[in-house]
């Protein structure tokens, strides 16, 4: 019966389609993404076998082996495979960057709207938290959160987490407050919408954008903070974090034993280029004001 | 006369500025008032006001013989059925993420008009039909459509709740002259059908005549003159509505 519309959001799919580097991109992401879902299936196994994972073994006759067909990557100080604690260490950095985005946006996103949305002493008193938070210095933050819940992803769950979301509070309080003064809210206000609906289902859509840029940008910036964290030995402990990669690979580098330090830090170039060239394509893809009528 | 709608000494204040001073206003069930003057005279406000969406610093606006400057709640929203808005923006004042039939289907919900989804969308496709669209168009965005149509679109969410006064404020000032000849024969037929009242808001004084069967000149905040629309057009009081009406091209002028 009636035909579909083109939604502003497939319009965004469209143009970001054209845009080859974010194609690239995207696929980069896609390939990490695979690893980290395969690390996390290798893990559940092992964990409901409760056995050492094969990642975990030691076997020091095999140490320091140099890339082969049978170790792609060679193996490590304990003669473990580094490709599959690379694999593992990508669902860590997954899971950090997830679950800190996961406590980090609802708190941005819900205090940003209502600052935004009512303004005054709402206002206020958001703009008060916010400022308080980000006048820390963000790493001590992380560090204190950590010592207190104690060493582990927890700690840097919440370390991460609970710090990151000024910025995107800020940028949401920003679009509101813009949005609030159009046409299209002062209709639903006189349509005798309520505010909850006006705020959250027609307001929010149409910042979503920032939100989704916001994310691609704090993910490589939180899979950064684990692996500095994990490398100073605050962060993850007796699991292959590529942090804790990086701090035993520096062990050995001098001697030759270059493959562990090289593939860690290629894996974290690559992972943090390609949200980071991604996020910048999308904030093109979904900026409305670069919509052009009619293409 | 029964009287609608009565704005009595009304006063929009932001801030220092005082955008409109007093205005007394009476409008009868399906009469058309128009309201002109100048950009900045407060027109636009006090129409806001007369639909609650602006504090009124001064005065009382009646509707129906109840006030509505201090409605909240439920009989906020029983009033926001009753009359309606139509903005001068059509471009800014649909979401643009939302599909047209989506936009129209949401208020229908919300007043909780139609007991289905589907009994909903049947309406939508009328109101659709009712001001001249195509209901096949009910999935589409609003940047898929022209200004005429949008404005179109806006006149069918407004009428959805079927109310008895519509707020026009300005509604054909952004269109194409051609478009706007269609917009005004449109909201014209609308009120034979449906005998609801109009508050037309606007600064051509050709429009708002064509419009209205009274006018009312507002020139800083104020109203200088009110009357029929032959009275206002033709044997004008005030200085400033000489001055409109100066300003009005006339083709007989021209031409002879």
């Amino acid at each position: 019966m009636s035909e579909k519309g083109k939604s502003l959001w497939s319009d965004a799919w469209r143009r970001l389609k054209k845009n080859r580097l974010a194609m690239v991109c995207l696929g980069l992401v896609a390939f990490y993404t695979l690893a980290a879902l395969y690390g996390e299936a290798v893990y559940q196994v092992y964990k409901a076998k409760d056995q050492t994972a094969f990642y975990q073994k030691t076997d020091l006759s095999q140490a320091y082996q140099p890339p082969s067909s049978k170790h792609w990557m060679g193996t490590d100080a304990l003669g473990r495979d580094v490709m599959q604690r690379l694999i593992q260490g990508t669902r860590i950095a997954y899971k950090v960057g997830i679950v800190t985005a996961l406590i980090a946006i609802p708190i941005g996103v819900f205090f940003g709207c209502l600052a935004g949305y009512f303004g005054g002493r709402v206002d206020d008193f958001v703009v008060w938290l916010y400022s308080t938070v980000a006048s820390m210095p963000g790493l001590l933050f992380i560090l204190a959160i950590a010592m207190v819940v104690g060493k582990g992803l927890l700690g840097i769950y919440l370390g991460i987490g609970l710090t990151t979301w000024v910025g995107l509070c800020r940028l949401i309080r920003g679009e509101v407050i813009k949005h609030k003064e159009q046409a299209y809210v002062m209709a639903a206000k006189a349509l005798g919408l309520s505010w909850p609906r006006i705020l959250f289902r027609h307001i929010l859509p149409n910042v979503f954008h920032v939100i989704i840029v916001t994310f691609t940008l704090r993910f490589p910036a939180a899979v950064s903070t684990e692996v500095f964290m994990s490398f100073l030995g605050i962060g993850v402990v007796s699991e292959p974090s590529w942090g804790v990669m990086i701090n035993s690979a520096r062990m050995r580098l001098w001697q030759g034993v270059w493959w562990e330090m090289t593939f860690v830090t290629l894996a974290i170039f690559g992972l943090v280029l390609a949200f980071n060239l991604l996020g910048d394509a999308l904030r093109d893809a979904l900026d409305p004001r670069l919509r052009t009528e009619g293409s | 006369m029964n009287e609608l709608l009565q704005v009595e000494n009304v006063s929009v204040r932001y801030g220092a500025l005082e955008a409109v001073r007093g205005v007394s206003l009476v409008l009868a069930a399906g009469e058309t008032l128009g309201l002109v003057g100048e950009s900045g005279c407060g027109k636009s406000s006090l129409g806001r006001a007369v639909l609650a969406l602006e504090p009124v610093a001064a005065g009382r606006v009646m509707f129906d013989g109840n006030s509505v400057t201090a409605l909240k709640g439920a009989a906020l929203k029983q009033f926001r059925r009753q009359a309606q808005m139509v903005f001068q923006d059509p471009f800014g004042s649909l979401n643009p993420r939302m599909s047209v039939g989506s936009a129209i289907e949401e208020v229908l919900f919300v007043h909780g008009i139609g007991a289905s989804r589907t009994t909903r969308r049947d309406r939508a496709a009328e109101l659709f039909r009712d001001v001249g669209l195509d209901e096949n168009w009910l999935g589409r965005y609003p940047h898929e459509f022209s200004g005429g149509q949008r404005q179109r679109i806006g006149i069918a969410r407004a009428l959805a709740l079927e109310p008895k006064l519509l707020v026009a404020d300005e509604p054909v000032s952004a269109l194409d002259v051609s478009v706007q000849a269609d917009i005004i024969q449109l909201l014209k037929r609308i009120q034979r059908a449906r005998g609801l009242a109009y508050l037309f808001i606007g600064h051509d004084l050709a429009v708002v005549r064509e419009m209205s069967d009274r006018i009312a000149v507002m020139f800083k905040g104020e109203i200088v003159e009110t009357g029929t629309s032959d009275q206002v057009c033709d044997n004008p009081q005030h200085s400033y509505t000489q001055k409109l009406l100066s300003a009005v091209p006339d083709i007989d002028k021209a031409l002879a």
